[in-house]
């Protein structure tokens, strides 16, 4: 559990959870995917650091929450384990972006925000999960910093 | 596959050397094209864990400018030069004479020629561990962004991640003397890449 005001940070490919009060969260999203889940009841929220949609066939998996396809799931069991009730865990996601903008190939390259951010969705959908707010690649430059209050992504308490 | 490698004092001093070269190049390439004098820090050369890349420049919420490029051949990996907002606003100043106050501002002549700065001091970079090995390496068209320090750094990660696992990072800094311009590089070469480079200067494999 964090000191009062100090939030819990979530490396890339991590998995955080926390309890009652306190907060989580990813800092520098780029292409990556932020994905929050909270459990209103139980108070119990988790955040996993998704880099990549899917796992590679070839090589077995060190971090489940480096790809989509494991680290969705792996961030549900961790809430449940710490308390929550899988079916009503909400969601939020950010990231997804395109951070590289310019140059000759900047369009067909570099796409992996929006496929991080169609893999995380479609494994929610699969999975029945809901998915109440989300932030993914809108082509501007403004600096989000959700905690200071400069934007809110959602309110997963309301 | 090993995530990480061991780096021994010998593959560490090796890789420094490296650096320092290649970014002798760069800032001999840097100065040539602003007409102004730059300095350079000795690198530092770390080993990470590709996890951790984005914290390699502390303060992950700076706005910087990077620009990015894939490394074919020999010794693939991932090149980026990262400069806060601040120095590249200067760097536009020293090249057009102006420059723009916002990044949503950035015309397409600015971001061009940052491209090509970037472009030209990433290259100057590689074409010293090039000419010292005797490997191939091409780099790719570079790539800008704007953005927060944290999430070019994650965006780099990402693509390293696709590949081979990351070994190295090195992190070093251009500055010139009025203290209104600074830079780092970010160079990770693939895991068999490195392995390429070593084995060519005729250092045995890293544990």
């Amino acid at each position: 559990m964090p000191a009062v005001g100090s939030a819990v940070l979530v490396g890339m490919a991590d998995i955080q959870v926390i309890k009652h009060t306190g907060q989580v969260g990813c800092l520098g999203l780029g292409s990556c995917i932020g994905l929050c889940g909270f459990d209103p009841v139980t108070k119990v929220a988790g955040v996993v650091h998704i880099m990549l949609p899917e796992a590679f066939a070839d090589k077995s998996v060190d971090k489940p929450g480096k790809f989509a396809n494991t680290g969705v799931p792996a961030l549900i069991d961790a809430m449940v384990k710490a308390g929550a009730e899988r079916s009503r865990i909400i969601f939020a996601m950010a990231g997804g972006a395109q951070v590289f903008k310019f140059g000759a190939n900047a369009d067909s390259k570099l796409d992996i925000g929006a496929r991080n951010a169609q893999a995380v969705t479609q494994i929610l959908k699969q999975l029945g999960m809901r998915i109440v707010g989300q932030d993914i690649d809108t082509g501007d430059y403004t600096v989000r910093t959700v905690t200071s209050g400069e934007k809110t992504l959602c309110n997963l308490k309301g | 596959m090993a995530s990480e490698l061991e780096l021994g004092l010998m593959e560490l001093s090796v890789v420094k050397e490296m650096t320092n070269i290649g970014l002798g190049n760069a800032t001999t390439a840097l100065a040539t094209m602003t007409g102004r004098s730059f300095n350079m820090s000795v690198p530092e050369v770390e080993s990470v864990n590709l996890d951790r890349i984005p914290e390699l420049l502390g303060g992950s919420e700076s706005f910087c400018a990077g620009i990015y490029m894939t490394i074919e051949g020999d010794v693939s990996g991932h090149i980026g030069f990262l400069m806060p907002w601040t120095s590249v606003q200067s760097l536009w100043r020293m090249i057009l004479g102006a420059e723009p106050s916002e990044p949503s501002e950035i015309s397409e002549m600015d971001a061009s020629s940052i491209l090509e700065i970037g472009n030209i001091i990433n290259s100057s970079f590689l074409n010293a561990i090039s000419d010292m090995t005797n490997l191939t390496m091409h780099a790719t068209p570079p790539l800008l962004a704007v953005e927060m320090s944290g999430a070019i750094l994650d965006s780099i990660a990402v693509e390293a991640s696709m590949n081979d696992h990351v070994a190295l990072a090195i992190r070093t800094l251009i500055h010139d003397f009025e203290g209104s311009f600074e830079g780092f590089f970010v160079y990770i070469p693939s895991l068999g890449g490195l392995r390429t480079l070593f084995s060519s200067l005729g250092i045995a494999e890293a544990a």
